[in-house]
């Protein structure tokens, strides 16, 4: 958090000159003025003393630029961050446990190969292009789908999921190679653990030791990394949520880095990174749940 | 026996494919002046948003450039961010993760949580905020790069140093009087050079990714000069006039990635085969 405040600061590049002054009758006094009024010229200890401080009571401190609180953008914009994550990390699952499925019934063969390829490939494209791809495809030249702009879910549920599915798609092409690479590798090794060879003994199916021996096994490995995906989909949902036109917090992030808006920025980041960092605590917990093992072990 | 010699040489075939391949696109980008068949500041050298043809490979773009040209000069721009970012990574990360490896101790502790921290954060979060706060630049773009990419070279240098350090040699040479600097440099450093050449060519395929997507958001090289991520930029913005302008330099940024993996990739997989075969 410090770190932030002080890579903001410290750096040279002043929001009030940036601010004005490419306008007409900005004299350097006037321009003092400004920062005095923004505590943008007290020592550097005071101002980060007082950030401090605010953001334990819940205030961000206000903009530079609109003086709304920062607070307050943010809460405007986070709901469209939290939707598209949502859904992001649900549409990957869901493709990564259907394509593991897939290549670990058959290791090794023609599905499993092509799969494996697909997943490299996956994890060498950034997903801005991956989003370029879809728009050229979906919107220019079948031109079924919409590229840009937002509806909330109060107004119109059905219009608001038709611009969802483009920013979804380009966040979970680039999140499910991740899984389903960590995925395939821990199923396949379980399949050489011994109590796999015991089920077989037993005479149990393919199939079945499949699903209900390997699957339970292969998960909380996989939620740990799962926990990392939703962190990293948050840092990727800024690019996402800028080309499609999309007002969540990482598009306002964007913004108030061009204008250097830094309350702003510094806002957006310290939300994203506790995000992060409640996430994987919260995956890290729910391992627990799964696998008493873990639990057990403290 | 014969299906490892198989695997490994084509291993070796992939390497020298990729390597080639990425020499030439390389050769391209250095030599633009002579391969690009048109200046790329030239206006209207053909109309305004021409598909390819074979007078312009990649079209032309909203100003009748010559996109292919353009391209040819962009990609010379990301790819000399990316290899410095990635010089810079190996540098510092280097130094990094050998500090820890050999002070040991409460040293070690504090870099490896710093490393821990750094790539806890996400990336390009990470570059918003040092960029915005530094101003965007080539020089700013290739350190931020650099320096995030340096934690994850600093882990690998460790574990590898840490490796070479517990052998019976190094043992051998301290036992035998030699200093510990002295063995580090002479000995332990060509051992992992190989290693730290692969974790080279990974950091140089993400700093590729994250000049674009830096450029793409607007915080990367300022114009006149643009990287292949300005240009996608300025591409995206004008996609409902002609895609080709957005998807060609897209297709290069991608194809440049797939490379360099590829070549850490190889490299790692024969490093692997040279190791379990002696």
């Amino acid at each position: 958090m410090i770190l932030v405040f002080l890579a903001l600061r410290v750096l040279p590049g002043d929001p009030v000159l940036a601010k004005y002054g490419a306008s007409a009758g900005a004299t350097p006094e006037n321009l003092d003025a400004l920062r005095e009024e923004a505590g943008l010229n007290r020592p550097l200890i005071v101002q980060l003393f007082s950030w401090l401080g605010g953001i334990a009571v819940g205030n961000f401190g206000n903009s530079y630029f609109s003086q709304l609180p920062v607070s307050q953008l943010i809460w405007e914009r986070l709901p469209v961050t939290i939707e598209l994550t949502f859904l992001i990390v649900l549409l990957s699952c869901f493709i990564a446990l259907f394509s593991t499925f897939l290549s670990v019934r058959k290791p090794g063969k023609k599905i499993d190969r092509f799969l494996e390829n697909l997943t490299s490939l996956g994890l060498a494209i950034p997903n801005f292009i991956v989003g370029i791809i879809l728009v050229i495809t979906f919107s220019l030249i079948w031109g079924i789908l919409p590229s840009r702009g937002y509806v909330p879910i109060s107004e119109n549920l059905f219009e608001n999921l038709k611009l969802m599915i483009l920013p979804t798609f380009t966040g979970a092409i680039v999140a499910t190679p991740y899984l389903n690479k960590y995925l395939r590798t821990s199923m396949l090794e379980l399949q050489a653990a011994p109590f796999v060879r015991t089920a077989e003994g037993k005479g149990l199916s393919h199939s079945n030791i499949l699903y209900r021996h390997i699957f339970p096994n292969a998960l909380v490995p996989t939620l740990t990394m799962l926990g990392l995906i939703v962190g990293y989909t948050l840092g990727g949902v800024l690019v996402i949520e800028y080309m499609f036109g999309l007002p969540g917090i990482g598009s306002l992030a964007i913004e108030s880095a061009a204008t250097r808006d830094y309350a702003i920025l510094q806002g957006v980041s310290i939300l994203i990174m506790t995000l992060f960092l409640l996430t994987t605590l919260l995956f890290d917990l729910a391992c627990g749940l799964v696998d008493p093992r873990i639990k057990s072990n403290k | 026996m014969t299906t490892s010699t198989k695997k490994k040489g084509n291993v070796r075939v992939l390497t020298r494919i990729s390597s080639i391949a990425l020499f030439f696109i390389l050769f391209a980008f250095i030599f633009a002046k002579f391969v690009s068949p048109y200046d790329p500041t030239e206006l209207a050298v053909a109309p305004p948003f021409s598909s390819p043809s074979w007078a312009h490979f990649f079209g032309t773009d909203e100003l009748g450039r010559d996109s292919f040209s353009r391209s040819l000069y962009g990609g010379r721009i990301t790819v000399l961010i990316s290899i410095l970012a990635a010089t810079v990574a190996l540098f510092l990360g280097t130094i990094w993760g050998f500090a820890a490896g050999i002070f040991k101790g409460w040293l070690d502790e504090v870099l490896m949580r710093t490393a821990d921290a750094m790539m806890a954060i996400p990336a390009l979060l990470f570059a918003l905020v040092c960029i915005s706060g530094l101003g965007a630049s080539f020089v700013s773009l290739t350190l931020v790069a650099g320096i995030l990419l340096s934690p994850s070279t600093a882990r690998m240098a460790r574990s590898a140093l840490l490796v070479e350090i517990s052998t019976d040699y190094f043992t051998a040479g301290i036992a035998s009087g030699l200093s510990r600097w002295k063995l580090i440099w002479n000995e332990v450093m060509p051992n992992v050079a190989s290693q730290l050449l692969v974790q080279f060519s990974i950091n140089a395929a993400s700093a590729v990714m994250l000049e674009a997507a830096l450029s793409f958001i607007g915080l990367g090289v300022q114009p006149p000069s643009a990287s292949l991520g300005t240009l996608i930029l300025q591409g995206y913005a004008k996609i409902y006039n002609s895609y080709w302008y957005v998807l060609f330099p897209s297709l290069l940024v991608v194809l440049i990635i797939l490379l360099f993996n590829a070549i850490a990739e190889n490299m790692r997989i024969s490093m692997e085969s040279d190791k379990s075969s002696s």
